[in-house]
């Protein structure tokens, strides 16, 4: 077919809003935070961001807090990432068994934590887990005759809650993902082997699990992402605290950017972010490539 | 029929009973399973409806029963005679609605109008803002955030609707979930309408839309819950009271009065219910949506 001129000048009309968007909002604003990463430049002056080469980084290289919240944020990843994946494949293999009745009504159930807000959610577990002998699972404890646990004063407990609120949380969109992977596999596979007699812990090793490789690939590489930029569960339950103990990355830049107005230092912050998470990226895709 | 004694093999009748317990086995761990997930969501509901007290209460069924705390939670924070008197949870209630649904609506026109011509049309550059869109999904919210927030106030946005709705009116996500459902649609469809005369616009909007329901469906979920959940950038871009949405709403209530749990509770239940009511409306499309989108990545 031929196409005229006008009409291919046409379809750039089409694409106009959404590249404007993109333009204004997401590609300048990457580019911008590079250049200001590499500026001394504060929100309260009103003078121009002046150049200082790599000083920011430097700057938080020095830092014990910078380091400090580098491990928490790695530590939070490790543990929520692999257990949101197991949790989520185990329910998956459970619900997608033949023998189970139901299936719509566990899937919905287990999805609710996903759908809810991340705010309402972290405020209740922060309720649940409340030092005070108010906390109601302080209140269980103390009916059982245990001593009160002081879970979001303490440095261990405080971690803790926030990794099995995130584990909690996103465990139902795991599963449902995992689920797809699961219908995605043709049956006629299970059929052949079932002639040849192999224990159901041989047809998951052998097969399903490798099966579903892609799925898994595609779930780690999403949920190390979103983890490494966790925010608001820390901001709402914890403000990092106490002391430093669950300052992450993100929550580190807010307080640089938006309380103490260093537009600089929040900036390298948020570029070592994405250096890292496009190692991580890259590293995930080459091992992808590998098998 | 004639009633035969079958004689079953002591192996299968083994095997029988080792298939039942272990479908007991499965459905309750499955049970207790959705009943842990369940309770920090039921607990905060049965405190919403139980009168509100100092001591926050262990029991999942209310005692009494009260609607008493939805109506103190509504009215907060002028209940609490704190700011403004006229804003209350109320406002923060309407700036999400506003925002999440004109995100919601004109974000998928947006993305859908461009994922049109890179699904259907041959014109230079078309690889190049494909993997433009692709490669937004690369760049994470918060590494754009501090120059993002300065462009709103460079271009005077701070504390309006515009900040809160315009930079999440395209989405890479969007745009890439729509291409590939467009891609399944059969271009001779759209070429055919094409030849009749049927302009480009005129063919997105009767033939290629309407196909595309279930993409629509699940981008208007995603787009809902996202928009509705967003914390960090009103937590930003809206300053004034009066412009702070009902998860900003919900932080502020929290930090002022820990100790009203009935008021706090009912005010959670009423930032949940909107999705929770969306997902349960919608949650066959949803799912299956959901995995193809991942499936296709």
């Amino acid at each position: 077919m031929v196409v005229s001129k006008r009409e291919k000048a046409s379809y750039y009309l089409f694409l106009l809003p959404a590249y404007l968007v993109f333009t204004v909002f997401i590609f300048y604003p990457m580019l911008r935070s590079i250049y200001l990463s590499l500026c001394k430049y504060s929100m309260s002056s009103i003078q121009n961001a002046a150049f200082v080469g790599l000083k920011n980084y430097a700057n938080l290289f020095k830092n014990n807090i910078f380091w400090k919240v580098l491990k928490n944020t790695a530590i939070y990843t490790l543990f929520t990432v692999p257990l949101t994946i197991a949790a989520g494949l185990f329910l998956a293999l459970l619900i997608n068994n033949r023998l189970v009745k139901r299936k719509t009504a566990y899937k919905v159930i287990y999805y609710v934590p996903y759908v809810s807000s991340m705010v309402a959610c972290a405020i209740v577990f922060k309720l649940l887990f409340d030092s005070g002998t108010n906390g109601i699972i302080n209140q269980i404890l103390m009916k059982l005759g245990l001593q009160p646990v002081g879970f979001l004063s303490s440095n261990f407990w405080a971690m803790a809650v926030v990794i099995l609120l995130s584990v909690w949380k996103s465990l139902g969109y795991v599963m449902i993902i995992y689920l797809g992977g699961l219908m995605g596999i043709p049956t006629e596979i299970y059929e052949a082997v079932s002639l040849d007699s192999i224990s159901p812990w041989q047809k998951l090793r052998y097969i399903t699990l490798p099966l579903l490789k892609p799925t898994t690939q595609f779930l780690f590489i999403t949920q190390i992402i979103s983890s490494f930029q966790v925010f608001t569960p820390v901001n709402v339950m914890t403000s990092g605290g106490p002391g430093y103990a669950t300052t992450t990355l993100v929550s580190m830049l807010y307080e640089a950017g938006f309380k103490d107005g260093n537009m600089g230092k929040a900036s390298a912050i948020a570029v070592i972010i994405f250096v890292v998470l496009t190692v991580l990226t890259m590293i995930q895709n080459k091992l992808g490539e590998e098998d | 029929m004639k009633k035969e004694k079958i004689q079953i093999p002591r192996e299968a009748l083994l095997e029988q009973r080792k298939t039942r317990l272990f479908k007991i086995l499965i459905n309750m761990i499955l049970i207790l399973g959705a009943v842990i997930m369940l309770l920090p969501l039921l607990w905060m509901l049965a405190t919403a409806f139980t009168p509100n007290t100092r001591i926050p209460p262990l029991s999942l069924i209310p005692k009494s029963f009260t609607f008493e705390n939805f109506v103190e939670a509504w009215n907060f924070p002028s209940a609490f005679s704190y700011g403004d008197n006229k804003v209350t949870m109320g406002t923060f209630f309407k700036n999400s609605l506003i925002s999440t649904a004109l995100i919601t609506v004109f974000g998928i026109i947006v993305d859908s109008l461009a994922a049109y011509v890179l699904a259907f049309k041959t014109f230079p550059g078309k690889k190049l803002f494909y993997y433009l869109a692709l490669s937004t999904l690369m760049i994470p919210v918060y590494v754009t955030l501090v120059p993002e927030y300065l462009i709103i106030v460079k271009l005077g946005w701070v504390n309006t609707y515009k900040a809160l709705i315009i930079p999440f009116l395209a989405s890479g996500m969007g745009i890439t979930l729509f291409r590939s459902s467009f891609l399944s649609v059969s271009k001779e469809l759209e070429e055919s309408a094409k030849i009749d005369g049927a302009s480009n616009l005129r063919i997105y909007a009767t033939i290629v839309m309407p196909i595309s329901k279930p993409t629509i469906g699940t981008m208007f979920i995603l787009k809902a819950m996202w928009s509705w959940d967003m914390y960090i950038w009103p937590l930003v871009v809206s300053t004034d009271i009066n412009m702070k949405t009902i998860q900003i709403g919900l932080n502020l209530f929290k930090g002022l009065n820990t100790t009203e749990w009935g008021y706090l509770c009912a005010g959670m239940t009423m930032a949940i219910l909107p999705m929770v009511i969306v997902f349960l409306c919608a949650q066959k499309q949803f799912i299956s949506g959901l995995q193809a989108g991942a499936v296709k990545g």
